[in-house]
Protein backbone atom coordinates (compact mmCIF):
# COMPACT_ATOMS: atom_id res chain seq x y z
CA UNK A 1 0.00 0.00 0.00
CA UNK A 2 1.30 3.13 -1.19
CA UNK A 3 0.46 6.61 1.44
CA UNK A 4 1.30 9.02 -1.07
CA UNK A 5 -1.36 7.53 -3.39
CA UNK A 6 -3.72 8.36 -0.73
CA UNK A 7 -3.14 12.48 -0.74
CA UNK A 8 -2.75 12.39 -4.61
CA UNK A 9 -6.31 10.58 -5.24
CA UNK A 10 -7.83 12.93 -2.29
CA UNK A 11 -8.91 16.17 -4.15
CA UNK A 12 -10.88 14.12 -6.16
CA UNK A 13 -12.90 12.16 -3.81
CA UNK A 14 -13.55 15.15 -1.87
CA UNK A 15 -15.45 16.37 -4.59
CA UNK A 16 -17.12 13.15 -5.34
CA UNK A 17 -17.89 13.26 -1.64
CA UNK A 18 -19.65 16.45 -2.27
CA UNK A 19 -21.56 15.38 -5.35
CA UNK A 20 -22.62 12.01 -3.11
CA UNK A 21 -23.78 14.40 -0.20
CA UNK A 22 -25.41 16.92 -3.12
CA UNK A 23 -27.32 14.01 -4.76
CA UNK A 24 -28.38 12.67 -1.30
CA UNK A 25 -29.05 15.86 0.20
CA UNK A 26 -31.58 17.16 -2.57
CA UNK A 27 -33.70 13.54 -2.42
CA UNK A 28 -33.68 13.90 1.36
CA UNK A 29 -35.22 17.27 1.35
CA UNK A 30 -37.31 16.68 -1.74
CA UNK A 31 -38.49 12.95 -0.21
CA UNK A 32 -39.33 14.49 3.59
CA UNK A 33 -41.57 16.93 1.28
CA UNK A 34 -43.21 14.45 -0.64
CA UNK A 35 -43.45 12.00 2.06
CA UNK A 36 -44.96 14.61 4.69
CA UNK A 37 -47.66 15.41 1.48
CA UNK A 38 -48.30 12.23 0.62
CA UNK A 39 -49.01 11.16 4.26
CA UNK A 40 -51.01 14.51 4.99
CA UNK A 41 -53.28 13.35 1.85
CA UNK A 42 -53.79 10.29 3.56
CA UNK A 43 -55.02 11.40 6.63
CA UNK A 44 -56.85 14.88 5.67
CA UNK A 45 -57.70 14.38 2.15
CA UNK A 46 -60.72 12.84 0.24
CA UNK A 47 -61.16 9.74 0.80
CA UNK A 48 -60.92 8.53 -3.37
CA UNK A 49 -57.71 9.87 -3.44
CA UNK A 50 -56.33 7.49 -1.07
CA UNK A 51 -55.44 5.00 -3.60
CA UNK A 52 -52.89 7.15 -4.89
CA UNK A 53 -50.97 6.80 -1.52
CA UNK A 54 -51.17 2.96 -1.35
CA UNK A 55 -49.98 2.74 -5.07
CA UNK A 56 -47.43 4.80 -5.15
CA UNK A 57 -45.81 4.09 -2.03
CA UNK A 58 -46.50 0.13 -3.03
CA UNK A 59 -44.84 0.25 -6.58
CA UNK A 60 -42.02 2.67 -5.35
CA UNK A 61 -41.09 0.66 -2.49
CA UNK A 62 -41.21 -2.95 -4.57
CA UNK A 63 -39.02 -2.04 -7.38
CA UNK A 64 -35.26 -1.88 -7.27
CA UNK A 65 -33.96 1.95 -6.85
CA UNK A 66 -31.80 0.94 -10.45
CA UNK A 67 -34.27 0.05 -12.22
CA UNK A 68 -36.41 3.66 -11.33
CA UNK A 69 -32.84 5.11 -12.49
CA UNK A 70 -32.88 3.73 -15.84
CA UNK A 71 -36.98 4.57 -16.09
CA UNK A 72 -36.11 8.25 -15.55
CA UNK A 73 -32.68 8.46 -17.40
CA UNK A 74 -33.19 6.06 -20.36
CA UNK A 75 -36.93 5.25 -20.51
CA UNK A 76 -38.26 9.11 -20.25
CA UNK A 77 -36.30 9.78 -24.03
CA UNK A 78 -38.60 7.85 -25.30
CA UNK A 79 -42.12 10.18 -24.06
CA UNK A 80 -39.64 13.20 -25.19
CA UNK A 81 -38.23 14.27 -21.55
CA UNK A 82 -34.19 13.92 -21.77
CA UNK A 83 -32.12 14.40 -18.21
CA UNK A 84 -29.11 14.19 -17.76
CA UNK A 85 -27.18 12.18 -15.10
CA UNK A 86 -27.58 14.20 -12.53
CA UNK A 87 -31.33 15.27 -12.74
CA UNK A 88 -32.16 11.75 -13.35
CA UNK A 89 -30.51 10.49 -10.27
CA UNK A 90 -32.04 13.13 -8.32
CA UNK A 91 -35.89 12.52 -9.69
CA UNK A 92 -35.29 8.93 -9.16
CA UNK A 93 -34.18 9.41 -5.95
CA UNK A 94 -36.28 11.93 -4.52
CA UNK A 95 -39.25 9.46 -6.20
CA UNK A 96 -37.74 6.37 -4.11
CA UNK A 97 -36.98 8.25 -0.85
CA UNK A 98 -40.16 9.87 -0.73
CA UNK A 99 -42.03 6.66 -0.65
CA UNK A 100 -40.20 5.76 2.54
CA UNK A 101 -40.98 8.74 4.24
CA UNK A 102 -44.58 8.85 3.51
CA UNK A 103 -44.45 4.85 5.06
CA UNK A 104 -42.66 6.51 8.35
CA UNK A 105 -44.78 9.24 8.30
CA UNK A 106 -47.63 6.82 8.48
CA UNK A 107 -46.36 5.13 11.20
CA UNK A 108 -45.67 7.85 13.03
CA UNK A 109 -48.83 9.47 12.62
CA UNK A 110 -50.74 6.28 13.49
CA UNK A 111 -48.49 5.05 16.53
CA UNK A 112 -50.49 8.19 17.89
CA UNK A 113 -52.82 6.60 20.33
CA UNK A 114 -56.65 6.90 18.54
CA UNK A 115 -58.26 8.20 21.61
CA UNK A 116 -56.37 11.23 21.40
CA UNK A 117 -58.01 11.87 18.15
CA UNK A 118 -61.36 11.10 19.20
CA UNK A 119 -60.87 13.54 22.18
CA UNK A 120 -59.62 16.38 20.09
CA UNK A 121 -62.15 15.66 17.82
CA UNK A 122 -64.60 15.98 20.55
CA UNK A 123 -63.59 19.24 21.66
CA UNK A 124 -64.53 20.44 18.50
CA UNK A 125 -60.83 20.65 16.92
CA UNK A 126 -61.32 20.04 12.91
CA UNK A 127 -59.41 17.64 11.12
CA UNK A 128 -56.40 19.81 9.90
CA UNK A 129 -56.47 21.33 13.22
CA UNK A 130 -56.17 17.65 14.85
CA UNK A 131 -53.10 16.76 12.37
CA UNK A 132 -51.22 19.82 12.89
CA UNK A 133 -51.65 20.65 16.57
CA UNK A 134 -52.09 17.17 18.01
CA UNK A 135 -49.99 14.47 15.75
CA UNK A 136 -47.71 16.46 14.07
CA UNK A 137 -45.60 17.29 17.01
CA UNK A 138 -45.71 14.08 18.77
CA UNK A 139 -44.88 12.30 15.09
CA UNK A 140 -42.62 14.52 13.81
CA UNK A 141 -40.32 13.78 16.98
CA UNK A 142 -41.01 10.38 16.81
CA UNK A 143 -39.65 9.36 13.31
CA UNK A 144 -36.61 11.08 13.94
CA UNK A 145 -34.65 8.01 14.00
CA UNK A 146 -36.52 6.27 11.19
CA UNK A 147 -35.31 9.45 9.21
CA UNK A 148 -31.68 9.28 10.07
CA UNK A 149 -31.56 5.62 9.13
CA UNK A 150 -34.10 6.32 5.93
CA UNK A 151 -31.25 8.90 5.12
CA UNK A 152 -28.23 6.63 5.58
CA UNK A 153 -30.28 3.92 3.33
CA UNK A 154 -30.26 6.99 0.56
CA UNK A 155 -26.71 8.01 0.41
CA UNK A 156 -26.21 4.21 -0.22
CA UNK A 157 -28.46 3.98 -2.82
CA UNK A 158 -26.89 7.29 -4.28
CA UNK A 159 -23.88 5.01 -4.93
CA UNK A 160 -26.24 3.29 -7.83
CA UNK A 161 -25.97 6.77 -9.94
CA UNK A 162 -22.97 5.97 -10.99
CA UNK A 163 -23.94 3.78 -13.76
CA UNK A 164 -25.81 6.18 -15.39
CA UNK A 165 -22.19 7.87 -15.14
CA UNK A 166 -23.09 10.70 -12.68
CA UNK A 167 -19.60 11.56 -11.03
CA UNK A 168 -20.36 10.57 -6.95
CA UNK A 169 -17.65 8.58 -4.94
CA UNK A 170 -18.06 4.97 -6.97
CA UNK A 171 -17.80 6.11 -10.81
CA UNK A 172 -15.14 8.53 -9.23
CA UNK A 173 -13.19 5.52 -8.22
CA UNK A 174 -14.27 3.09 -10.61
CA UNK A 175 -12.78 5.83 -13.30
CA UNK A 176 -9.90 6.18 -10.92
CA UNK A 177 -9.13 2.65 -11.38
CA UNK A 178 -9.34 2.50 -14.86
CA UNK A 179 -6.69 5.41 -15.19
CA UNK A 180 -4.07 4.11 -12.89
CA UNK A 181 -5.01 0.62 -12.58
CA UNK A 182 -4.26 0.89 -8.89
CA UNK A 183 -6.65 -1.04 -6.75
CA UNK A 184 -6.64 -1.06 -3.48
CA UNK A 185 -6.41 2.31 -2.52
CA UNK A 186 -9.34 3.96 -4.27
CA UNK A 187 -11.07 1.22 -3.43
CA UNK A 188 -10.41 1.85 0.59
CA UNK A 189 -10.84 5.24 -0.40
CA UNK A 190 -14.13 4.30 -1.11
CA UNK A 191 -15.75 2.05 1.32
CA UNK A 192 -14.22 4.64 4.02
CA UNK A 193 -15.66 7.45 2.48
CA UNK A 194 -19.27 6.09 2.61
CA UNK A 195 -18.42 4.89 6.40
CA UNK A 196 -18.03 8.18 7.58
CA UNK A 197 -20.51 9.74 5.72
CA UNK A 198 -23.33 7.04 6.80
CA UNK A 199 -21.81 7.11 10.69
CA UNK A 200 -21.94 11.03 10.97
CA UNK A 201 -25.47 10.73 9.98
CA UNK A 202 -26.36 8.68 12.30
CA UNK A 203 -24.40 10.26 15.08
CA UNK A 204 -26.66 13.23 13.84
CA UNK A 205 -29.59 11.39 14.00
CA UNK A 206 -28.92 10.72 17.46
CA UNK A 207 -27.96 14.25 18.38
CA UNK A 208 -31.00 15.57 17.07
CA UNK A 209 -32.89 12.49 18.63
CA UNK A 210 -31.98 13.82 22.22
CA UNK A 211 -32.10 17.46 21.77
CA UNK A 212 -35.87 16.89 20.79
CA UNK A 213 -36.70 14.29 23.57
CA UNK A 214 -38.66 16.14 26.09
CA UNK B 1 -43.36 4.21 -28.81
CA UNK B 2 -46.04 3.14 -30.74
CA UNK B 3 -48.78 1.07 -29.08
CA UNK B 4 -49.75 -1.51 -31.73
CA UNK B 5 -47.40 -4.03 -32.00
CA UNK B 6 -46.57 -3.37 -28.62
CA UNK B 7 -48.70 -7.05 -27.72
CA UNK B 8 -46.24 -8.98 -30.08
CA UNK B 9 -43.26 -7.43 -28.74
CA UNK B 10 -43.86 -8.58 -25.03
CA UNK B 11 -44.56 -12.06 -26.06
CA UNK B 12 -41.04 -11.64 -27.97
CA UNK B 13 -39.17 -10.39 -24.90
CA UNK B 14 -40.96 -11.25 -21.86
CA UNK B 15 -39.95 -14.97 -21.58
CA UNK B 16 -35.97 -13.97 -21.10
CA UNK B 17 -37.48 -11.42 -18.77
CA UNK B 18 -38.84 -14.46 -16.77
CA UNK B 19 -35.74 -16.10 -17.30
CA UNK B 20 -33.91 -13.25 -15.96
CA UNK B 21 -36.39 -13.38 -12.85
CA UNK B 22 -35.33 -17.15 -12.03
CA UNK B 23 -31.51 -16.23 -11.52
CA UNK B 24 -32.23 -12.98 -9.49
CA UNK B 25 -34.62 -15.32 -7.16
CA UNK B 26 -31.70 -17.67 -7.02
CA UNK B 27 -28.87 -15.37 -6.05
CA UNK B 28 -31.37 -13.86 -3.80
CA UNK B 29 -32.33 -17.23 -2.04
CA UNK B 30 -28.87 -18.13 -1.66
CA UNK B 31 -28.01 -14.94 -0.10
CA UNK B 32 -30.73 -15.07 2.39
CA UNK B 33 -29.18 -18.68 3.03
CA UNK B 34 -25.92 -17.37 3.62
CA UNK B 35 -26.91 -14.24 5.82
CA UNK B 36 -28.77 -16.33 8.47
CA UNK B 37 -26.30 -18.75 8.77
CA UNK B 38 -23.81 -16.65 9.26
CA UNK B 39 -25.81 -13.72 11.05
CA UNK B 40 -26.70 -16.51 13.70
CA UNK B 41 -23.06 -17.43 13.90
CA UNK B 42 -21.99 -13.75 14.74
CA UNK B 43 -24.90 -13.37 16.99
CA UNK B 44 -23.63 -16.58 18.82
CA UNK B 45 -20.41 -15.69 19.11
CA UNK B 46 -21.56 -12.02 19.99
CA UNK B 47 -24.15 -12.25 22.18
CA UNK B 48 -23.05 -11.42 25.35
CA UNK B 49 -20.37 -8.51 23.83
CA UNK B 50 -21.43 -5.25 25.31
CA UNK B 51 -23.94 -6.11 27.86
CA UNK B 52 -23.45 -4.76 31.13
CA UNK B 53 -22.44 -6.57 34.40
CA UNK B 54 -20.85 -9.62 32.08
CA UNK B 55 -17.50 -10.50 32.51
CA UNK B 56 -16.33 -12.12 29.02
CA UNK B 57 -13.15 -14.22 28.18
CA UNK B 58 -10.69 -12.32 26.07
CA UNK B 59 -11.69 -14.57 23.10
CA UNK B 60 -15.29 -13.19 23.65
CA UNK B 61 -14.14 -9.55 23.52
CA UNK B 62 -12.29 -9.92 20.11
CA UNK B 63 -15.33 -11.86 18.62
CA UNK B 64 -16.99 -9.79 19.72
CA UNK B 65 -15.48 -6.32 18.73
CA UNK B 66 -15.01 -7.99 15.36
CA UNK B 67 -18.66 -8.83 14.63
CA UNK B 68 -19.79 -5.40 15.77
CA UNK B 69 -17.30 -3.43 13.27
CA UNK B 70 -18.20 -6.16 10.72
CA UNK B 71 -22.01 -5.21 11.65
CA UNK B 72 -21.01 -1.18 10.89
CA UNK B 73 -18.84 -1.43 8.14
CA UNK B 74 -21.62 -3.89 5.88
CA UNK B 75 -24.37 -1.79 6.83
CA UNK B 76 -22.32 1.48 6.67
CA UNK B 77 -21.56 1.06 3.15
CA UNK B 78 -23.28 0.68 -0.08
CA UNK B 79 -23.97 -3.11 -1.66
CA UNK B 80 -22.81 -1.68 -4.82
CA UNK B 81 -19.14 -0.92 -3.45
CA UNK B 82 -18.74 -4.23 -1.26
CA UNK B 83 -19.53 -6.24 -4.16
CA UNK B 84 -16.87 -3.85 -6.44
CA UNK B 85 -14.63 -4.67 -4.03
CA UNK B 86 -14.86 -8.16 -3.52
CA UNK B 87 -15.00 -8.44 -7.49
CA UNK B 88 -11.97 -6.54 -8.12
CA UNK B 89 -9.72 -6.27 -5.41
CA UNK B 90 -8.97 -9.86 -5.83
CA UNK B 91 -7.85 -9.24 -9.44
CA UNK B 92 -4.90 -6.89 -7.95
CA UNK B 93 -3.50 -10.44 -6.62
CA UNK B 94 -4.06 -12.07 -9.95
CA UNK B 95 -7.09 -13.76 -8.86
CA UNK B 96 -10.19 -13.99 -10.66
CA UNK B 97 -13.20 -14.57 -9.22
CA UNK B 98 -16.16 -15.78 -11.32
CA UNK B 99 -19.00 -13.17 -11.41
CA UNK B 100 -21.94 -15.67 -10.11
CA UNK B 101 -20.31 -16.60 -6.92
CA UNK B 102 -18.86 -12.97 -6.23
CA UNK B 103 -22.03 -11.74 -6.23
CA UNK B 104 -23.93 -14.60 -4.26
CA UNK B 105 -21.05 -14.35 -1.41
CA UNK B 106 -21.02 -10.10 -1.95
CA UNK B 107 -24.93 -10.25 -1.09
CA UNK B 108 -24.60 -12.95 1.57
CA UNK B 109 -22.25 -11.21 3.60
CA UNK B 110 -24.36 -7.64 3.19
CA UNK B 111 -27.49 -9.31 4.87
CA UNK B 112 -25.19 -11.40 7.92
CA UNK B 113 -24.96 -7.75 9.07
CA UNK B 114 -28.83 -7.13 8.63
CA UNK B 115 -30.07 -10.46 9.81
CA UNK B 116 -27.29 -10.59 13.03
CA UNK B 117 -29.15 -7.00 13.61
CA UNK B 118 -32.97 -8.44 13.14
CA UNK B 119 -31.55 -11.67 15.17
CA UNK B 120 -30.30 -9.73 18.43
CA UNK B 121 -33.37 -7.02 18.10
CA UNK B 122 -35.68 -10.79 18.27
CA UNK B 123 -33.14 -12.33 21.14
CA UNK B 124 -33.86 -8.89 23.63
CA UNK B 125 -37.86 -10.03 22.68
CA UNK B 126 -37.91 -12.70 25.34
CA UNK B 127 -37.46 -11.36 28.95
CA UNK B 128 -34.56 -12.83 31.14
CA UNK B 129 -37.61 -13.39 33.89
CA UNK B 130 -38.73 -16.06 31.29
CA UNK B 131 -35.29 -18.01 31.35
CA UNK B 132 -34.62 -17.61 34.75
CA UNK B 133 -38.40 -19.09 35.38
CA UNK B 134 -37.71 -22.30 33.35
CA UNK B 135 -34.61 -22.30 34.76
CA UNK B 136 -36.08 -22.68 38.29
CA UNK B 137 -38.16 -24.98 37.39
CA UNK B 138 -35.29 -27.44 35.89
CA UNK B 139 -36.57 -27.18 32.18
CA UNK B 140 -33.38 -28.46 30.17
CA UNK B 141 -31.24 -25.97 28.39
CA UNK B 142 -31.92 -27.25 24.93
CA UNK B 143 -35.94 -26.98 26.07
CA UNK B 144 -35.91 -23.57 27.34
CA UNK B 145 -34.58 -22.39 23.70
CA UNK B 146 -36.84 -25.01 21.91
CA UNK B 147 -39.44 -24.36 23.31
CA UNK B 148 -39.60 -20.79 25.09
CA UNK B 149 -37.48 -18.99 23.41
CA UNK B 150 -37.46 -20.19 19.49
CA UNK B 151 -41.24 -19.86 19.52
CA UNK B 152 -40.96 -16.13 20.53
CA UNK B 153 -37.80 -14.94 18.54
CA UNK B 154 -39.41 -16.26 15.61
CA UNK B 155 -42.55 -14.35 15.72
CA UNK B 156 -40.62 -11.32 17.07
CA UNK B 157 -38.10 -11.10 14.12
CA UNK B 158 -40.91 -12.47 10.93
CA UNK B 159 -41.91 -9.01 9.97
CA UNK B 160 -38.26 -7.48 10.07
CA UNK B 161 -37.15 -10.96 7.95
CA UNK B 162 -39.75 -10.47 5.63
CA UNK B 163 -38.61 -7.23 4.97
CA UNK B 164 -35.00 -8.20 4.46
CA UNK B 165 -36.29 -10.91 2.04
CA UNK B 166 -37.50 -7.79 -0.12
CA UNK B 167 -34.37 -5.97 0.46
CA UNK B 168 -32.18 -8.65 -0.76
CA UNK B 169 -34.01 -9.23 -3.76
CA UNK B 170 -33.93 -5.28 -4.72
CA UNK B 171 -30.20 -4.74 -4.19
CA UNK B 172 -29.90 -7.57 -6.35
CA UNK B 173 -30.64 -5.89 -9.41
CA UNK B 174 -26.70 -3.71 -8.72
CA UNK B 175 -25.11 -7.55 -9.18
CA UNK B 176 -25.73 -6.44 -13.12
CA UNK B 177 -22.45 -4.22 -13.21
CA UNK B 178 -20.34 -7.19 -12.43
CA UNK B 179 -21.97 -9.47 -15.72
CA UNK B 180 -24.23 -11.46 -13.99
CA UNK B 181 -27.06 -12.35 -16.40
CA UNK B 182 -30.29 -11.64 -13.73
CA UNK B 183 -33.37 -10.13 -14.38
CA UNK B 184 -31.86 -6.15 -14.92
CA UNK B 185 -29.23 -7.12 -17.22
CA UNK B 186 -31.38 -9.28 -19.27
CA UNK B 187 -33.73 -6.24 -19.51
CA UNK B 188 -30.37 -3.57 -20.93
CA UNK B 189 -29.40 -6.33 -23.18
CA UNK B 190 -33.09 -6.11 -24.57
CA UNK B 191 -32.78 -2.87 -24.47
CA UNK B 192 -29.41 -2.90 -26.40
CA UNK B 193 -31.23 -4.58 -29.31
CA UNK B 194 -34.50 -3.29 -29.87
CA UNK B 195 -34.20 0.50 -28.64
CA UNK B 196 -37.29 0.51 -26.72
CA UNK B 197 -36.01 1.82 -22.77
CA UNK B 198 -39.41 2.79 -21.59
CA UNK B 199 -41.56 -0.20 -22.21
CA UNK B 200 -38.73 -2.98 -21.46
CA UNK B 201 -38.09 -1.18 -17.84
CA UNK B 202 -41.39 -0.79 -17.03
CA UNK B 203 -41.87 -4.54 -17.75
CA UNK B 204 -38.95 -5.62 -15.97
CA UNK B 205 -40.31 -3.51 -13.42
CA UNK B 206 -43.33 -5.30 -13.26
CA UNK B 207 -41.99 -8.44 -12.63
CA UNK B 208 -39.62 -6.97 -9.51
CA UNK B 209 -43.20 -5.98 -8.18
CA UNK B 210 -44.54 -9.35 -8.97
CA UNK B 211 -41.76 -10.69 -6.98
CA UNK B 212 -41.40 -8.15 -4.09
CA UNK B 213 -45.10 -8.73 -3.95
CA UNK B 214 -45.46 -12.03 -3.62
CA UNK B 215 -42.73 -12.65 -0.74
CA UNK B 216 -44.48 -9.67 1.00
CA UNK B 217 -48.27 -11.87 0.85
CA UNK B 218 -46.67 -14.93 1.70
CA UNK B 219 -44.83 -13.63 4.35
CA UNK B 220 -47.40 -12.18 5.70
CA UNK B 221 -49.44 -15.00 5.55
CA UNK B 222 -47.13 -16.98 7.11
CA UNK B 223 -46.44 -14.30 9.81
CA UNK B 224 -50.24 -14.69 10.64
CA UNK B 225 -50.35 -18.72 10.63
CA UNK B 226 -46.94 -18.39 13.31
CA UNK B 227 -49.23 -15.76 15.72
CA UNK B 228 -52.29 -18.10 15.56
CA UNK B 229 -50.77 -21.25 15.76
CA UNK B 230 -48.70 -19.91 18.83
CA UNK B 231 -51.92 -18.17 20.33
CA UNK B 232 -53.52 -21.98 19.86
CA UNK B 233 -50.78 -23.23 21.99
CA UNK B 234 -49.95 -20.84 24.61
CA UNK B 235 -54.03 -21.08 25.37
CA UNK B 236 -53.58 -25.32 25.79
CA UNK B 237 -50.61 -23.93 28.11
CA UNK B 238 -52.97 -21.65 29.81
CA UNK B 239 -55.49 -24.57 30.24
CA UNK B 240 -52.93 -26.71 31.77
CA UNK B 241 -52.44 -25.65 35.20
CA UNK B 242 -56.04 -26.13 35.78
CA UNK B 243 -56.32 -29.66 34.60
CA UNK B 244 -53.46 -30.53 36.58
CA UNK B 245 -54.75 -29.46 39.77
Amino acid sequence: MDASLFVKFLPAFGLAALHTMELSMLALAGGLLLGFAMNAMRETGPRWLKPVYWFYTGVWRGVPFLVHLFISYFGLTAIGLTLDPFEAATLALVLYGGAYFSEIFRACWQSIPVGQVEAASAMGLSRRQIFTRIQAPQALRMSVPLIANQTIILVKESSIASIITYPELTFTTTKIVSETYVYIEPYLMLALSYWLLTLTISRVGRAVNRALSP
Amino acid sequence: MLASGLLDRLTGYVPFLFQGALVTLSLSTGAILIGFALGSLFLAVSEKYGQEGVRLTPMQNVAGFFVSVYVSFFRGTPLLVQLLMLFYLPAAFNINVPPFPAAIVAMGLNSAAFQCEILRAGLSAVSPGQLEAADAFGIPKKFIFRFIQLPQITRAVWPAVVSEAIDVLKSSAVVSVIAVTELTRTGRQIVAGNYRPLEVYISMGCIYLLMTGAIFLIGTWAGNRLTHRSNASSQIVQGLPGRLS
